[in-house]
């Protein structure tokens, strides 16, 4: 027992010595999870996107135009800007000036008055998804609240009092309760899953370029012997590493990053810890694993980035899961980040617990067994190939 | 202009022998293009688990509750009979939203007393959160304005003006080139851009530092004559050639048929990606003569091309980012591009309404690639001044 523990910290040692002479993983392991974590945190700093540029073509220039134009500039969402006509505004939107634009015909007031429907022709760039479904969606509530105003008129000048009046305005309303992202701002969804990737990544490329390292200088076989020439001691001696440094970068992130970027911790933080040495036991192998296949240190590198992006988009968090075609929801399960980005939204966002997602769990520790497995079959490849050349 | 063909076909060769380009160049961007492509092939989410909280019991409930089943991101599965439950499901996955009927519904709405339908979602997955709303809040304002439809043909009201009062603006809304809000059509093309760009550029930064580790800088040196403007223009001929591969294969394949685009893309969208190509290779050119270890090269490659889709404003407005992320985004070519990519692809509009993007990309060339050419032409000087 006493020699697996100093094996472990030789190896422990070791790899400390490695990182700190090798400029790329200093880079990589010291520097960049800081750096990224307050430069992607600090883009959805304001969490809302606010003010809209909207392009409006008045040809009715009616006193309930203008109302209805100074109505749009007060929501939140809209930042009017006037156009001489229809053909200015479309320009607008073409230039980029603009994301949409608003049509008030003319004649609008008359047919409102004379109790007839006016139209009103709202065009939005549905390629600029966010502020298109933004300005639409803040349109249309516009648009039923100034019905909604009529039709009030309308009821107490049929004599009917202030409070039946309204009770007839709106007989069916729907109250609309958006639980754990009261706002429903792009900061808050994605901010606690931009994080967590970025620790993922950064672990998956350090521990993927130490080892595609060691393969390229041929030190396999030494770091072996360092473990007593037990492989699941080397993963571990050298895995020991990462697994002190990403847990010290996990509650960094949970505390202070959370609290600068104000994101709501609803979980328990037991749990919440627990879960990423879970899933830090499952990226170590895994890096390890992939680490072993690349040639160099170089093009485990350069591999590691381009996963970055397909790895968080077929996780179910940006996309749900369900909608994943079947062979895709085979792959995304077979990818740590899958349970546990489930688990993690669960108990960070909305409050739930480690045993609300116990099956979840153990796929995270399924996938862990799988993949310290392969890193295993890894790392032996790798010992015997360069054993026999060493010979 | 010979030496320039021989550099570009000595490149070509690297290109195609060397793992750290052709994984880079050849190997992933088809991979990574059928990816984003497939991953989206339901082009919206659909049928969510949605549950419903009825204390109505009435038969308004069931044909509100029969109108939610038929949209297309709302699947009822499950009945709760409570707050509490309905969040331990919201929290255990099961269920990303419930609607609740409040009890004697039908019998408020007949005695004037205004009813509250209500719509819990699980806004911490917000894609999903939206779509549900949308169609439950178009289920339910209409479902509203025809009860008081009713209510005003039942007073004597002609149809006509009754609906005018029901609906006194009508609201026509257009959701121009991506009506269904298609993820597909909207996500994919944008996707793909951007891994190519990263590609052009990881593979660039490689491009003169590689070779002095390689030990092949003398060979090139003397095939160049010692003209750094021969080796740049040589190589960048090669990738830009690599980066029209990839604009065959986006614009020709996965755009036409993952994407609904037009195939072969445009003109106009043609001269700005070949404009983009152009901009990444200056830059990845620069650090790469400017930095001799490829490890370094790599790392700042990695740092400088990770967060430029997130940067670019694509999925989240750059107006809505603080300052100095918005100052941030224009050091990256895709910042421009995506915006030139919005009017000439999505948009379908001719080249001079993105002029200004094509003038934006340009700069990066201007600055760039006389930077590298002063550094690789120090570097070219100095073996010759050591040697006499």
């Amino acid at each position: 027992m006493r020699d697996f523990f100093r094996q472990i910290g030789r190896l422990f040692l070791r790899e400390v010595k490695l990182v700190a002479t090798n400029h790329s993983l200093l880079l990589t392991l010291l520097l960049a999870p800081v750096v990224y974590a307050f430069f992607y945190g600090s883009i959805y700093q304001y969490k809302v996107e606010e003010k809209v540029l909207l392009a409006v073509a008045d040809d009715d220039k009616s006193e309930l135009s203008r109302a209805f134009i100074q109505q749009m500039n007060h929501l939140q969402t809209v930042s009017v800007e006037m156009a001489g006509d229809l053909p200015d505004a479309q320009e607008k939107m073409y230039y980029g000036h603009c994301m949409g634009y608003i049509y008030l015909p003319a004649g609008l007031q008359k047919k409102i008055l004379a109790l007839q429907q006016g139209d009103i022709v709202l065009a939005v760039n549905g390629a600029r998804f966010l502020p298109s479904s933004e300005l639409a969606g803040s349109l249309t509530t516009l648009a039923l609240t100034v019905g909604a105003g009529v039709r009030l008129k309308y009821n107490e000048a049929q004599g009917l009092n202030t409070k039946m009046a309204m009770q007839e305005t709106q007989p069916v309303n729907l109250d609309y309760r958006p639980l754990y992202n009261t706002r429903l701002s792009y900061g808050a969804f994605l901010l606690p899953g931009i994080l967590a990737l970025i620790l993922q990544q950064i672990l998956l490329i350090g521990t993927c370029e130490s080892v595609a390292y060691e393969k390229e200088t041929g030190n396999v076989p030494l770091v072996v012997q360092m473990g007593g020439g037990s492989l699941s001691v080397t993963l571990w001696g050298k895995g020991l590493f990462y697994m002190l440094l990403f847990l010290c970068y996990a509650f960094f992130f949970l505390t202070v990053n959370f609290s600068t970027l104000e994101v709501p911790f609803r979980g328990h933080p037991g749990d919440v810890a627990l879960l990423f040495v879970l899933f830090f036991f499952t990226l170590i192998p895994m890096g390890f694993w992939l680490g072993s296949m690349f040639p160099n240190q170089l093009v485990a590198a350069q591999m590691m980035v381009f996963s970055t992006y397909p790895i968080f988009l077929i996780a179910g968090y940006a996309w749900p899961y369900d909608s994943l075609p079947l062979p895709l929801q085979w792959v995304s399960s077979m990818v740590p980040t899958t349970p546990f980005m489930r688990v993690y939204q669960s108990i960070v966002q909305s409050g739930g617990t480690l045993k609300d997602n116990y099956a979840t769990v153990l796929h995270l520790l399924a996938l862990s067994a799988f993949y310290t497995l392969l890193a295993l079959l890894g790392l032996r490849r790798l010992y015997k190939r360069q054993q026999s050349i060493s010979l | 202009m010979r030496t320039i063909i021989h550099i570009a076909i000595r490149e070509w060769k690297r290109i195609v022998s060397l793992p750290e380009y052709y994984l880079v160049l050849l190997v992933l961007p088809p991979a990574i293009s059928f990816l984003y492509g497939f991953m989206y092939d339901k082009q919206m989410a659909s049928d969510q688990p949605v549950a419903i909280w009825d204390e109505a019991r009435s038969p308004l409930s069931r044909q509100f509750t029969f109108l939610l089943e038929e949209t297309e991101s709302i699947h009822i599965t499950t009945q709760v009979d409570n707050e509490v439950t309905l969040q331990k499901l919201i929290q255990q996955g099961k269920i990303q939203a419930a609607v609740h009927f409040p009890k004697d519904m039908d019998a408020h709405i007949k005695s004037r007393q205004p009813v509250y339908i209500t719509l819990y979602t699980n806004a911490a997955s917000m894609v999903t959160a939206k779509l549900i709303y949308r169609d439950a809040a178009k289920v339910l304002i209409t479902a509203g304005s025809g009860v008081i439809l009713q209510k005003l043909v039942k007073t004597g009201m002609p149809s006509g003006k009754a609906m005018a009062l029901v609906q006194p603006i009508k609201l026509d809304t257009y959701i121009l080139y991506n009506p269904q809000y298609n993820y597909q059509k909207y996500l994919v093309p944008g996707l793909i851009a951007v891994g190519l760009q990263m590609m052009i550029i990881m593979a660039t930064i490689l491009a003169l530092n590689l070779e002095i580790k390689k030990g092949t800088f003398y060979e090139l040196q003397e095939l160049a004559g010692n003209s750094a403007s021969n080796i740049l223009l040589g190589k960048g001929l090669a990738y830009l050639s690599v980066g029209w591969l990839h604009y065959i294969l986006a614009t020709c394949i996965v755009y036409p048929f993952f994407a609904q685009g037009h195939i072969g893309g445009s003109f106009a969208l043609f001269i700005l990606f070949s404009v983009l190509i152009m901009a990444c290779i200056s830059i990845g050119m620069m650090v790469s003569a400017i930095l001799n270890d490829v490890m370094v090269a790599c790392d700042v490659g990695l740092f400088y091309t990770s967060p430029t889709f997130v940067f670019s404003g694509f999925t989240f407005p750059r107006w809505a980012m603080p300052w100095y992320d918005q100052y941030y985004a224009w050091l990256m070519p895709f910042t421009p591009f995506i915006e030139g990519f919005y009017k000439t692809y999505f948009m379908e509009l001719p080249l001079h309404y993105a002029y200004r993007e094509l003038a934006q990309l340009l700069l990066y060339i201007v600055v760039t690639f006389p930077i590298a050419l002063f550094f690789l032409q120090h570097k070219l000087n100095k073996p010759r001044l050591q040697h006499a």
